[in-house]
């Protein structure tokens, strides 16, 4: 799994930890990496997901169905899953205030056993960090 | 007197346009996974 996600593009480091299944992975410093992609590379690696988190930096947009997100890149944005973090976030859509953001990205269902290929992948936020 | 005028505005707009900046990105990813031997 570890060569698996070492190829992804934008991925410059990859730690797995065997002991409590946790795997660390660290973007090249142009942090252009899709969660997407990388949830699917370790599906196919024969790893199923049970959550997976990350910390992005970006602005607070609305996509045209008018959902709130983060826009990480032009063609890189994360949709919320609404709660208190992301209503209080409202107000910065369209500014050019830049948002350092901890969520969850993915969540495997309960009671599910296998995980799915290409899940839907949404931004529960859990920590705004830092608003400049 | 005026080029040296314009050649170091040039340079200050170069400047502040390659500049590092914190560009927006995605800093870091975790994830939890099971069925790893």
């Amino acid at each position: 799994m570890k060569q698996h996600l070492g190829r992804q593009s934008g991925v410059q480091k990859v730690d797995v930890s065997l002991l409590d299944g946790k795997v660390d992975i660290v973007p090249k410093e142009d942090g252009q990496i899709d969660p997407a992609g990388v949830l699917k590379a370790t599906y196919d690696s024969g790893v199923s997901v049970t959550e997976m988190g990350m910390t992005a930096r970006g602005k607070i947009e609305k996509d045209a169905s008018g959902n709130l997100g983060l826009q990480v890149a032009p063609n890189c944005f994360f949709a919320f899953v609404p709660n208190d973090l992301s209503s209080g976030l409202e107000a910065l859509a369209g500014t050019a205030t830049q948002v350092t953001i901890r969520g969850q990205l993915y969540k495997k269902p309960e009671g599910k056993k296998k995980g799915e290929a290409s899940p839907p992948v949404k931004l529960l936020i859990l920590q705004v960090q830092r608003k400049e | 007197m005026k080029t040296i005028g314009n050649r170091l505005a040039m340079a200050a707009l170069l400047g502040v346009l390659f500049a590092p900046v914190d560009q927006a990105q995605i800093k870091h990813i975790e994830m939890r996974v099971e069925g790893m031997t």
